[in-house]
């Protein structure tokens, strides 16, 4: 599948080459000659011949490139070069300086990754367990999972993953013990204290035209799971999804929970366009009875990934008038309004108010916050630290043209206004976690569940 | 750390130099020192200075026999790999290091030992590696990795002598059917068969029969992401449903992986099912919609796999009359920081998908692109709508009226793709918009590219009758035509003698002598200059009328027959989709090529035939519910999706969702001005400085 697999440092020095098939020597220069080197490059792959390169650039900007001499799987060969991205930066080697000294760490993870070119595994526990280096970050962090949420929770698995790991050739190979029936968890892991977190994080974005109507609307959210947890447990996790309200609990005509849903954002049950699984998760279950069930990794996963289309919460509205007085001048008056429950509150709530770029000046008033006029960016710039639910602000503002000059307000693209905030314990899309349990006979099976709804801003725009 | 710098050119001499010094004392510091040494040789190899390196091999060897650290080990297989290609004569003696590590029991060891033999094309290496695969693969003792690791090894050693590797085939297959093998085990077996199906002339007949096809399904739960992967794909085109109800089936049991995070899964899963919908008599909508909504949630992933889906969907849009998905056009409007190359897809998208009933929508989103600051899009989204206006005939007059629209935008760029555009547009409909030629001519001027130039002209030419002032405009760009491109000067020169034909005035006649003139006497190019030859061989001819072949009419015919009508292909070639759609997610698909057009050693798939087979390709009748499962969780599933769809399209309003605020923070009185005093907080134009600095003194 993969012939080579060659990693660049930014400039285009070739730092790791990893053949799998006697590849010619040229193909890396090529690579370089022809996507590094060439600043019009416009797509992913390249294929000169019957090669193909395929590419992403890592966080660290490495490129990091793949080689296929047949029809390989796309799909399976970005995943995996994106996977290796990550874990790259899980080993600290996702810079070309840090490359360079731990090459070998490279190709160690490589080994590990890769049979013949062909992905084997590339969940980060398991990764970690055969590897003779430690990774950077623990366990836990992985999936840039940076929050204080697991505060002082973390190290519990990197300890454990250390003891197992040493780089001397007799010691014993504890791979045969470690791999079990499921392929993504070692058995005979001991936990004092069983504990799962839940982060329900959610990206909201919209398209308001012009004259209020909604273009487009949509959530992308994840839940992102860290289960530190003993033994073998068969997990059950349950969402206030409409499918499983509707269809084995409830015996009311699907359509009359609907009919309710539809005008207003209820958060009764959610539609989940569409949803994606990890791999631990029981596909065929949830296809027959909507419940999700798995045996988790251990540490941190990603276990679900949604799309949700309908019936959305948005947390804010904005209602912008913009027009051209007499002496040339753009007037604003902005108005937004938070939607979400007093209780609640955003933070780091920054509105984007662009101006034409003809202003050199802009006199604003605002009810609260602060505001600035960046010119540079052609852009009124007016931010909350911390915005209350269900309040209402407005600013008043005037972009001055150059003396002399008269805005065209038809002649103007007119970028939209842009808001960007984050909402904690406020679920865009309503979804609800209804329940996460154990199916364990166990009794002294004591498990703390902790939850966190994250809502960020995806690209939440209005034109006006 | 050392302080030289590892990753650095070398000369053989100063590693050597380097690798002596600690062998005396075998203690901490010096073995650290080693080991750098030992990775230079490494970095120098990827550096691309291996023939350098090769003379090192001695002292390679030497450390092998010594040192029992797993890391110097791990590169010192690394460099026998890398030297495999030379040949030299030590490999003789590495054979042995590595078989002594083959045998040593750690079984990191053994999977990297086991890998050095693969790789090494030498015969006594393949004779080791025949027998450990042999031994590996038959004690069922050992690990799993290590099993892989054998399998794979079978598939080198084909490569390398197929003749003598073929009885290990032997070996695949049991491997295969053994119930007590791992799943992960048989699962990679069953990978390995299909690409030695695929990639080799043997195993010409490899096929799956319904028993481990079954099985393999049954596996699926026990699989990670990577190996389930790789059993629907080989299970594509391996297995052959000898029964509509068999194809059933299976579409049921693999369905579910649809739902999986990894795109590879669902795009296999994708193409497994799709294979199996070839051989069955019925569809259900609740199948179809589980089939588009799994293209959609591929839709956040990270670019490139968004990239690939959409390619993907595209051939799935190209296929058939109806097809196979059908997913709302608002997933594909453009996002402000797509990269291009996804922009690209999804306006191709949005001109796949376009039909009256949704036209309206799709045209509000490309008036915005066109108005986009990314000139290359707003350039693209033009085009886009020019196509729509030749595609849609009854929806033309609301795609010009956008065209016409975004004219008076006065953009330089934007006036020249319309320009373009709009040549395709008259030649569809070329009597309907003669309205919106003076609009059109007006800018002349404008138009500086060539492709706009061009269109211009024959714009121009083939509207003369209504427009006026048509000589003078054609004049503007005759006069220059010895410093136009190439590319210009053939549609000048055509032009010309065009409007002779049609009009055959002494103006037109001498616009055209000039032009042909000018074209055979002073231009290089020998196609241009035998063009105007033609003409005017043509002409003369025609004109003299001497021997009564060629009249003035039928010179006319020649130069200026009825053109043929324009057809947007928006449909491959059935049986190339159909080759396609057996390579879903794979790299044919980005390029929408028939496979062995871009990959000479791939043998071109299709579809196997059974009596389930559906030969004529006839659409398959689509079933409402299921009827066949008793669940009600199926009924409410096939009911809600429907409506879910529909709901999306009334447009929602922004206010609906409105609540009354709790606290309203009035404005301020104080206006508060971003530069306090008059000071610009911007730096003007030397014209808007000039004028600020004129204020005091006026």
């Amino acid at each position: 599948m993969i012939s080579a697999l060659f990693i660049y440092s930014l400039r285009g020095e070739l730092l790791i080459s990893k053949n799998v098939k006697p590849t010619q020597k040229s193909m890396a220069e090529i690579f370089r000659i022809q996507v590094i080197n060439n600043l019009d490059v416009r797509s992913p792959v390249l294929t000169l011949g019957s090669t193909t390169f395929h590419h992403i650039k890592s966080a660290g900007n490495l490129w990091i490139v793949s080689v296929s001499r047949s029809n390989a799987d796309s799909a399976a060969i970005w995943e995996f070069l994106h996977k290796l991205s990550a874990l790259l930066q899980a080993y600290n080697l996702d810079s070309e300086k840090d490359m360079k000294e731990e090459f070998m760490t490279c190709f160690e993870l490589l080994d590990v990754l890769l049979e013949e070119g062909v992905p084997m595994d590339t969940e980060f526990n398991n990764v970690a367990s055969q590897m003779s280096v430690k990774p950077a970050i623990p366990a836990d962090a992985f999936n840039s999972f940076t929050e204080s949420i697991a505060n002082g929770a973390g190290f519990i698995p990197r300890s454990r993953l250390l003891k197992k790991r040493s780089s001397s050739l007799f010691s014993q190979d504890s791979i045969q013990e470690q791999h079990s029936k499921v392929p993504w968890r070692v058995s005979g892991i001991k936990y004092k204290k069983n504990e799962v977190f839940l982060n329900v994080k959610e990206n909201i974005s919209i398209l308001v035209s012009k004259d209020g109507s909604i273009l487009k609307s949509y959530v992308d959210g994840t839940v992102e799971t860290t289960t530190h947890l003993s033994g073998m447990p068969v997990c059950r996790f349950g969402l206030n999804d409409a499918l499983s309200v509707t269809s084995p609990f409830y015996d009311g005509s699907p359509e009359v929970v609907n009919k309710k849903a539809i005008p207003k954002a209820a958060a009764g049950s959610v539609m989940l366009e569409d949803c994606k699984f990890h791999q631990c998760v029981q596909l065929d279950k949830f296809q027959t009875d909507r419940t999700i069930n798995f045996v988790p990794p251990d540490g941190t996963f990603e276990l679900m990934r949604y799309h949700v289309r309908e019936n959305l919460n948005l947390p804010f509205k904005i209602t912008p008038i913009v027009t051209v007085s007499r002496s040339g001048s753009v007037e604003y008056r902005i108005t937004i309004k938070s939607l979400f429950p007093g209780k609640l509150s955003a933070k780091d709530v920054q509105l984007r108010i662009p101006v034409p770029p003809e202003t050199v000046d802009c006199n604003f008033s605002t009810s609260n916050g602060k505001c600035k006029f960046v010119a540079a960016e052609s852009a009124i710039i007016w931010q909350f630290g911390k915005y209350l639910g269900l309040t209402e602000n407005s600013i008043s503002a005037t972009a001055i043209p150059a003396k002399g000059y008269q805005m065209k307000l038809d002649k103007w693209s007119k970028p939209s206004i842009s808001l960007t905030f984050e909402v904690l314990m406020f679920s865009n899309s309503g979804l609800v976690v209804r329940f996460f349990d154990i199916l364990q006979k166990d009794k002294n099976y004591n498990l703390v569940k902790w939850i966190r709804y994250i809502s960020r801003s995806g690209a939440y725009e209005v034109r006006y | 750390m050392s302080d030289q710098r590892i990753f650095s050119r070398y000369k053989a001499y100063e590693i050597r130099a380097e690798l002596q010094q600690g062998n005396v004392k075998k203690h901490r510091a010096s073995a650290a020192k080693r080991k750098n040494a030992l990775k230079k040789i490494i970095a120098n190899i990827t550096m691309g200075f291996s023939s350098e390196m090769l003379d090192l091999f001695p002292d390679v060897l030497e450390f092998w026999r010594i040192d029992d650290n797993m890391e110097v080990k791990r590169i010192c297989h690394q460099y026998l790999v890398a030297m495999a290609s030379t040949k030299s004569n030590h490999f003789e003696d590495a054979l042995r290091l590595v078989v002594g590590d083959l045998t040593s029991g750690s079984e990191r060891l053994q999977t990297l030992a086991l890998r050095t033999l693969a790789a090494v094309p030498l015969d006594p290496y393949a004779d080791e590696c025949h027998k450990a695969v042999r031994t590996i693969l038959q004690k069922s003792s050992n690990s799993e990795k290590l099993k892989k690791t054998a399998l794979y090894a079978i598939l080198k050693l084909l490569n390398y002598d197929t003749t003598r590797a073929s009885p290990l085939l032997e070996l695949l297959y049991d491997t295969l059917s053994n119930h007590r093998e791992g799943p992960a085990v048989r699962a990679n077996a069953l990978f390995i068969l299909n690409e030695i199906q695929e990639t080799t002339p043997m195993l010409q007949n490899f096929s799956v029969d319904f028993d481990t096809c079954a099985d393999m399904l049954e596996l699926l739960a026990k699989l990670n992401e990577w190996d389930s992967a790789r059993v629907l794909d080989s299970l594509t085109g391996s297995y052959v449903p000898h029964s509509h109800s068999d194809a059933h089936h299976f579409i049921e049991k693999s369905v579910s992986q649809l739902q999986h995070n990894n795109t590879s899964v669902v795009l296999n899963a994708f193409k497994f099912v799709l294979y199996l919908t070839k051989y069955v008599d019925y569809l259900t909508e609740r199948l179809l919609k589980q089939l588009s909504g799994s293209m959609v949630s591929l839709l956040n992933k990270p670019a490139e796999l968004q990239f690939l889906v959409l390619r993907n969907i595209i051939l799935l849009l190209l296929g058939k009359e109806k097809p196979v998905l059908t997913i709302d056009i608002s997933y594909f409007f453009v996002e402000f920081n797509d990269p291009i190359y996804i922009k690209d897809t999804k306006l191709e998208i949005l001109y796949l998908l376009a039909k009256e009933d949704n036209l309206s929508q799709i045209l509000q989103e490309l008036k915005e692109y066109a108005t986009d600051i990314d000139i290359q899009m707003s350039r693209k989204a033009i085009r886009a709508i020019g196509n729509l206006t030749v595609k849609l005939e009854q929806s033309a007059d609301e795609c010009i009226a956008l065209l016409i629209e975004l004219l008076d935008f006065e953009v330089e760029y934007i006036v020249q793709e319309i320009v373009s555009v709009f040549k395709n547009v008259l030649r569809r409909y070329p009597e309907r918009y003669e309205l919106c030629l003076e609009k059109l001519v007006r800018f002349t001027d404008w138009v500086q590219e060539p492709e706009s130039r061009g269109s211009m002209i024959w714009i121009i030419t083939q509207n003369y009758s209504h427009l006026p002032n048509y000589l003078e405009l054609f004049q503007l760009f005759a006069n220059n035509f010895l410093d136009e491109v190439l590319e210009v000067q053939f549609v000048i020169l055509g032009s010309a003698v065009r409007l002779f034909t049609r009009n055959p005035t002494p103006v037109t006649e001498k616009l055209c002598v000039d032009i042909l003139k000018n074209a055979t006497e002073r231009i290089d190019d020998p196609d241009l200059r035998d063009r105007a030859f033609v003409y005017w061989r043509l002409l003369s001819f025609a004109q003299n009328g001497q021997n009564g072949n060629i009249g003035m009419d039928a010179a006319r015919e020649i130069i200026d027959g009825t053109l043929p009508p324009i057809a947007l292909n928006t449909q491959l070639d059935p049986q190339i989709v159909e080759e396609l759609e057996l390579n879903i997610g794979t790299i044919a698909s980005i390029y929408l090529k028939p496979v062995n057009q871009v990959f000479r050693l791939n043998k071109p798939k299709s579809l196997p035939d059974s009596p389930a087979l559906n030969e004529n390709r006839e659409p398959l009748t689509i079933i409402a519910g299921d009827s066949r499962s008793r669940s009600s969780s199926f009924i409410a599933d096939s009911i809600q999706p429907e409506f879910r769809r529909q709901s999306s399209s009334p447009v929602k309003k922004m206010d609906d969702y409105d609540k009354p605020a709790e606290t309203i923070n009035p404005l301020k009185d104080r206006r508060k001005s971003s530069s306090p005093s008059l000071h610009l907080s911007r730096k003007p134009s030397m014209l808007a400085r000039k004028l600020s600095l004129r204020r005091p003194f006026a």
